[in-house]
C-alpha cells in the first residue's frame, strides 16, 4: 500500500487527455492498483470523451476490413458507402478482371500478326465493357436485386454508377494492352469510341428491354460491322476510320439523351416474376 | 391501418396468381396461411413495392405505391425479407448487412455500422459476423435475412415464410423476435405452418388459389372448426382426414356423425376444413 497519490493537476490532466503521453502512463499504471485516487478520478473525467474513445476502439477493432476493390476504390477517394455498393458489382470482382485482362493479352497477341489481328483486337476491346455493364445489374446477375428492388437507394443511381466503374476498369486494362498493338498510334485508342458508344447505347435500349438482351444485340451486331472489314477486297479497318467514328461519337451522346429522358424506366416496379 | 388491400390481381402469362385478394392489417403479426402455389409470395412482393399489381387498390402506410413518390416514402419505412434472399457469398454476414444499409440510404459509416451491428445481435449473429456466408449454416443465412429486414427500425416488416428450414429452437427464438417486432409495428409474414401462425399473429388470412379464403383473428378460424372434431377408437368413414393419435385414438376432421364424441379444435383442423371445403365446391363447378 502506497502513501503517495496523484496530484490534482495531474489528474485534472489526465481526466480531460491534456498531459504527456508518458506522464499519462504511469498515472494509468498507478490507478489500477489505487482505489483512492479512482474515487477522485471518477466525478471529474469527462464521460463524453470516455465514450468516445470507446466508440472508436469498438470501430477500430469491429468493423470490417475492405477487400482488394473496395480498399482500392477507398484509397482512390470514393465514398464508402459507394465504395460498398460498388464492391458487390459482379462484373468488378478480381476474376472479371483478370478473365477481361487474359482476353485482351490474347487479342494483342493475335495482333502482332498483322491488320487481321488487329481488327480482332478492336472488335473485341468494345465488347468486354458491354459484357461488363450487362452483368452489372440486374436480376440475373445481381443475387441481391430482389432486397434492391425494395430499398429506397434509386435503381438508376445504381445502375449508372455501376455501369461508370465498370467501363471505367475495363477501359483502363483495354487502353493498356493497346499500347503494343503493331501499327500507328491512332490505332491504338481506335476502340475508344466505338466502346463508349455500345456501352451507352446498351442502357438505352435496356429502357425498352432486358438489359442482357440489349447487350448481346447490340454486341452482336458491333462485331458483324467489326469484322466484315476482313472479307477479302475490304479494308480491313473500314469500321475505325474517321467518318465512323464521328457515327460513333453522335450514336454515344443520342443513347445518352435517350437514357436520360427514359432513366424512370429503371426505378418503376417490375412486371415480371 | 398499415396495410389496405382491394381487389388485388396479378396476371403470370395465361395464369391468374392473385384473383381479386382483399385484406387489411395493422399493428401486430399477421399472418397469410396458405399451401405452397398458394400466391403467398406474390402478394407480399406487392405488399413490399417489388411488383406492382395489373389490377386492384393497394395503400401502404397511408401511400399509393403506384406513384414514384408514394413508393420511395414506403420503402424508407419497410423491411423485407424475402423468401430467397441472394447473397453475395463472399461477402461477410457484416458487410452483407452493411451493404443492404446502404441501399437504405445511410451514408454515415460510424452510424451505419452502429446499425449493423445492432441488427446483427437482434439476430443472435454477433459472433458470426465476421465470417463470410458462404460459411454459414441455412439456419444463420435465414437469421441473417431476417437481420437486414430489421435496419432502421421500420414500421411494416415484410416477411417472407421466414421460419422455412429453422430447428425448433431457432424456431423459438425467431418466434421471441418477432412478436417482440409486433408490439410496436405492423408485422406481415407469409408460412404454410400453422403452429407459426397459432403461436405468434393475432390477424390470419388464409389464401389458396390466389384467392383469400379467411381474414379474421386466429380465434375467430378456429371457431369456424367447431363442432366438425371428433375422436374415436377406429377409422371412421364420414371424416374427411382421420390420423391416429400417440395415446392410439383417432383424431377426426370432417362432417360429424350424430353422437360421436366431439373434441375442441385446432388451428390445423381449422385450416384443413376451410381447404377441404373449398377443394369440394371446386370439384362441383362442371368442366
Amino acid at each position: 500500500m502506497t502513501t503517495w497519490h496523484i496530484p490534482d493537476s495531474v489528474l485534472g490532466g489526465y481526466a480531460n487527455g491534456h498531459i504527456s503521453p508518458a506522464v499519462a502512463a504511469s498515472t494509468e499504471a498507478h490507478l489500477l492498483t489505487c482505489a483512492q485516487c479512482r474515487v477522485l478520478l471518477a466525478p471529474i473525467f469527462d464521460t463524453a470523451r470516455l465514450d468516445r474513445i470507446w466508440d472508436s476502439v469498438v470501430q477500430q477493432v469491429d468493423a470490417p476490413r475492405a477487400g482488394p476493390i473496395e480498399a482500392l476504390l477507398l484509397r482512390l477517394g470514393i465514398r464508402n458507402d459507394t465504395a460498398r455498393l460498388l464492391a458487390a458489382t459482379p462484373s468488378l470482382r478480381l476474376s472479371w478482371l483478370v478473365g477481361t485482362g487474359i482476353a485482351l493479352l490474347l487479342a494483342v497477341l493475335a495482333a502482332q500478326a498483322g491488320d487481321r489481328g488487329v481488327v480482332f483486337f478492336l472488335a473485341l476491346a468494345p465488347v468486354l465493357p458491354v459484357a461488363g455493364v450487362a452483368l452489372a445489374f440486374g436480376p440475373q446477375t445481381d443475387p441481391i436485386h430482389e432486397l434492391a428492388a425494395a430499398a429506397p437507394y434509386s435503381s438508376f443511381r445504381l445502375l449508372l454508377l455501376r455501369s461508370v466503374a465498370v467501363l471505367a476498369s475495363t477501359v483502363l486494362l483495354a487502353g493498356a494492352a493497346a499500347a503494343w498493338l503493331p501499327g500507328p498510334a491512332w490505332l491504338a485508342v481506335a476502340w475508344l469510341l466505338p466502346a463508349l458508344a455500345l456501352a451507352t447505347l446498351t442502357l438505352a435500349f435496356a429502357t425498352y428491354v432486358d438489359i442482357v438482351w440489349s447487350a448481346a444485340g447490340l454486341a452482336s451486331l458491333w462485331l458483324t460491322i467489326a469484322l466484315s472489314g476482313l472479307i477479302r477486297g475490304r479494308d480491313p479497318l473500314l469500321a475505325f476510320q474517321a467518318e465512323a467514328q464521328l457515327i460513333f461519337l453522335c450514336a454515344a451522346m443520342a443513347a445518352a439523351l435517350v437514357v436520360g429522358v427514359r432513366r424512370h424506366t429503371f426505378s418503376t416496379l417490375g412486371g415480371s416474376a | 391501418m398499415s396495410i389496405l388491400a382491394e381487389g388485388i390481381v396479378k396476371t403470370y402469362g395465361r395464369s391468374r396468381v392473385l384473383d381479386g385478394v382483399t385484406f387489411a392489417a395493422g399493428r401486430g403479426v399477421t399472418g397469410l396461411l396458405g399451401p405452397n402455389g398458394a400466391g403467398k409470395t406474390t402478394l407480399l412482393r406487392i405488399v413490399a413495392t417489388v411488383l406492382a399489381p395489373d389490377d386492384g387498390q393497394l395503400e401502404l402506410l397511408g401511400q399509393d405505391p403506384g406513384t414514384a413518390t408514394g413508393r420511395l416514402s414506403v420503402r424508407r419505412r419497410l423491411g423485407y425479407m424475402p423468401q430467397e434472399p441472394g447473397f453475395h457469398r463472399l461477402f461477410t454476414a457484416f458487410e452483407f448487412v452493411d451493404y443492404v444499409a446502404v441501399l437504405k440510404e445511410m451514408t454515415d459509416r460510424r452510424s451505419r455500422h452502429d446499425e449493423v451491428r445492432r441488427v446483427l445481435d437482434l439476430a443472435g449473429l454477433s459472433d458470426v459476423s465476421g465470417k463470410r456466408i458462404r460459411t454459414l449454416s441455412g439456419g444463420m443465412r435465414r437469421r441473417l435475412a431476417l437481420a437486414q429486414a430489421l435496419i432502421g427500425d421500420p414500421a411494416l416488416v415484410v416477411l417472407d415464410e421466414p421460419t422455412a428450414g429453422l430447428d425448433p429452437e431457432q424456431r423459438m427464438r425467431f418466434r421471441d423476435l418477432v412478436s417482440r417486432l409486433g408490439e410496436n409495428r405492423t408485422v406481415v409474414l407469409s408460412t404454410h405452418q400453422t403452429e407459426d401462425v397459432a403461436a405468434l399473429c393475432e390477424q390470419v388470412v388464409v389464401v389458396d388459389h390466389g384467392r383469400v379464403l379467411f381474414s379474421g383473428t386466429v380465434r375467430e378460424l378456429v371457431g369456424t372448426a367447431v363442432g366438425r372434431t371428433w375422436t374415436s377408437d377406429e377409422r371412421d368413414a364420414a371424416a374427411s382426414v382421420s390420423w391416429r393419435l400417440g395415446t392410439g385414438r383417432f383424431h377426426h376432421v370432417g362432417a360429424a356423425p350424430m353422437g360421436v364424441e366431439l373434441v375442441d379444435p385446432t388451428l390445423e383442423d381449422a385450416y384443413l376444413l376451410m381447404l377441404g371445403d373449398r377443394a369440394r365446391e371446386g370439384a362441383q363447378v362442371p368442366a
